[in-house]
């Protein structure tokens, strides 16, 4: 017979290997994610993400349930190109990102964890680094996982691209396409989301500069008829400008901007969100 | 790696915000076990602790912090350091144990490892039963130890600990005081605590830093600095028909050579020869009609050692 034991190891010294910055900045990293996306949390906490995912994903999922029970009636002017899908989801990637960089780093400056991050391996770089790495991620998620699912999906189908070369080159563009949109809304947002301690005020902070800019510049193009390249000023529109560009095309609101200054355009939105997240950061105490 | 002679270490160190001078010219020596960092709100305490965490970067002088320099080294020492803050606002959803174990993580403790040191932490401080519950449900007296328990988790050389009994009461205050004391002396974990509060820092502190806006007051060894001296205790009683009585009595003491702190109608009287003070009090008295309430004779505290360099 096997005498189990109750073993009270206690306190003790630790004689391994510590993880250093990298180690910090992966945890961090891993803990906001989880915070975002409400796990290992209450399931209130967890009632947000699962809609706006559901959201996301629907047209993707509408279109593909019409390809199993229609097939190739699908084809032609009712299919949708992949990178259409970044618009159709384009309401659910607005409220998520209103609620993925408040949550990233409003919410540790509230609940007193910043000073106690920045008292271990990890410097304010090093840390927003890894918060901005979880925007990313998760936002990642919502934002290519439709047009990721549709791409498999018409592939099993048997409607995906011709030949695996196209098929990698479309794979490569759509990642392309998600990045930029998540690269460009994460920073904005992570840049006035830094500006107040109130995930409320944050919140509301993001939908200000994207909304509000959004429908400014539109007012002024289409009511005043100020000129096309305004539209680099409204930071909502113009990244998903970058995906119909990669697949040779462009929406009719940017029809005479080129494709240099849209993406100039989405470099100097990513350059303001991040210079207002760092001199926010640079202002803030340590400890 | 030797341990180095000294925890902390600085030399002129001064830092400069704008005109005003928050330390001037600092020469500190923190040995090993507990020291306490000690002065009223503004002298400098936090200032130090965040350029010793490599937070801040001073305007001159040099700072050595376990044999590393802060400012060129801080990712490096801030994994050998475990820091307490001041403020008492954390995570509210959060259970105890999920927090000391991400910050364990942070601090470079391997994921494996982290979760069983977490619960052995939070086991030493008292919270070994309440570790799953979250924090926004404990007390400040449970939420102190949560911030204990997480600051020693990854087993540091090193503790800083930013007014550690914050918003406790008595018995708690002692419990808090004890672990700190129990942590330094199981453990060899050298711990440096800033307190405002100079009686807990005598009751737990080897080793003494006291600052006074920016500037070295005094440092040394608890027993050095406080010693054997003796303070006699004078009480007197306000008396209406003679308001000038207490003024009276401490102008005869301060003319007879003796070193004397007034506290209202109480007098604080250090001389070097016991019987003869006594005998210079009771003779004080005696002339000026004074009307005694008590005499009592004790050991000079932190607070006589803070009023006479005031003086």
């Amino acid at each position: 017979m096997t005498a189990a034991e109750i073993f009270d190891r206690g306190y003790r010294k630790f004689d391994g290997d510590r993880g250093g910055s990298l180690s910090a900045i992966r945890s961090v990293n891993w803990y906001t994610t989880k915070s975002i996306l409400g796990l290992g949390r209450k399931a209130r906490h967890k009632v947000f993400p699962v809609i706006v995912a559901l959201v996301a994903f629907l047209p993707a999922i509408i279109f593909l349930g019409m390809a199993i029970l229609i097939g190739d009636l699908l084809e032609g002017e009712l299919r949708p190109e992949y990178w259409e899908l970044f618009g159709f989801s384009f309401m659910a990637f607005l409220v998520f990102t209103t609620m993925v960089a408040p949550e990233a780093i409003v919410r540790d400056r509230r609940d007193g964890m910043l000073p106690l991050y920045l008292s271990t391996p990890l410097t304010k770089v090093t840390y927003l680094l890894s918060k901005a790495a979880a925007v990313v991620s998760t936002m990642m998620i919502i934002v290519l996982g439709p047009s990721l699912l549709a791409l498999v999906g018409f592939t099993v189908q048997g409607m995906g691209p011709d030949g695996f070369g196209t098929w990698i080159e479309t794979l490569a563009k759509l990642v392309l396409a998600a990045l930029t949109i998540v690269i460009v809304l994460g920073s904005v947002a992570l840049g006035a989301a830094s500006l107040t301690d109130r995930r409320a005020f944050a919140s509301v902070a993001v939908v200000m500069v994207l909304l509000g800019l959004a429908f400014f510049v539109d007012v002024m193009v289409s009511g005043v008829e100020a000129p096309d390249t305004l539209r680099l000023l409204d930071p909502l529109n113009l990244p998903f400008e970058v995906a119909p560009r990669l697949f040779s095309d462009r929406t009719p609101p940017y029809q005479d901007v080129s494709t240099s200054l849209v993406l100039l355009g989405n470099l100097g939105w990513v350059v303001g969100g991040v210079g207002t997240l760092a001199a926010s950061y640079r202002k803030l105490g340590a400890v | 790696m030797m341990r180095p002679v000294a925890v902390i270490s600085t030399s002129g160190l001064t830092m400069q915000f704008g005109s005003q001078r928050a330390l001037d010219s600092l020469d500190v020596e923190v040995p090993h076990g507990v020291t306490g960092l000690v002065g009223a709100n503004g002298a400098g305490k936090t200032t130090l602790m965040s350029i010793a965490l490599g937070l801040r970067p001073h305007t001159s002088g040099t700072i050595s912090v376990l044999g590393l320099d802060p400012h060129r080294d801080g990712a490096q020492l801030r994994s050998l350091v475990g820091y307490g803050p001041e403020r008492n606002v954390l995570p509210e959803d959060m259970p105890a144990s999920d927090f000391v174990k991400h910050l364990a993580e942070v601090r470079g403790m391997p994921r494996s490892e982290a979760k069983g040191r977490a619960s052995d932490a939070l086991w030493l401080v008292g919270l070994g039963e309440e570790r799953f519950r979250a924090l926004g449900t404990m007390s400040t007296g449970q939420r102190q130890r949560v911030k204990l328990a997480q600051a020693i988790a990854a087993d540091p050389r090193l503790v800083l600990l930013d007014e550690p009994t914050d918003g406790l009461d008595p018995v708690q205050r002692d419990e808090m005081l004890t672990l700190i004391k129990q942590i330094s002396a199981e453990y060899e974990i050298d711990v440096m605590l800033s307190s405002h509060l100079l009686e807990e820092v005598e009751r737990v502190c080897d080793h003494i830093v006291a600052l006074d806006a920016g500037t070295l007051v005094a440092q040394g060894p608890l027993e050095e600095l406080v010693g054997d001296t003796e303070v006699i205790v004078v009480d007197l009683v306000e008396i209406d028909d003679r308001p000038d009585s207490v003024t009276s009595v401490e102008s005869r003491l301060v003319r007879a050579g003796l070193h004397v702190d007034r506290r209202d109608s109480e007098l604080r009287v250090t001389g070097s020869d016991r019987t003869a003070t006594l005998d210079l009090i009771r003779d004080a008295v005696a002339a000026e009609e004074a009307r005694l309430r008590r005499v009592q004779v004790g050991r000079r505290t932190l607070e006589d050692l803070f009023t006479a360099v005031e003086s």
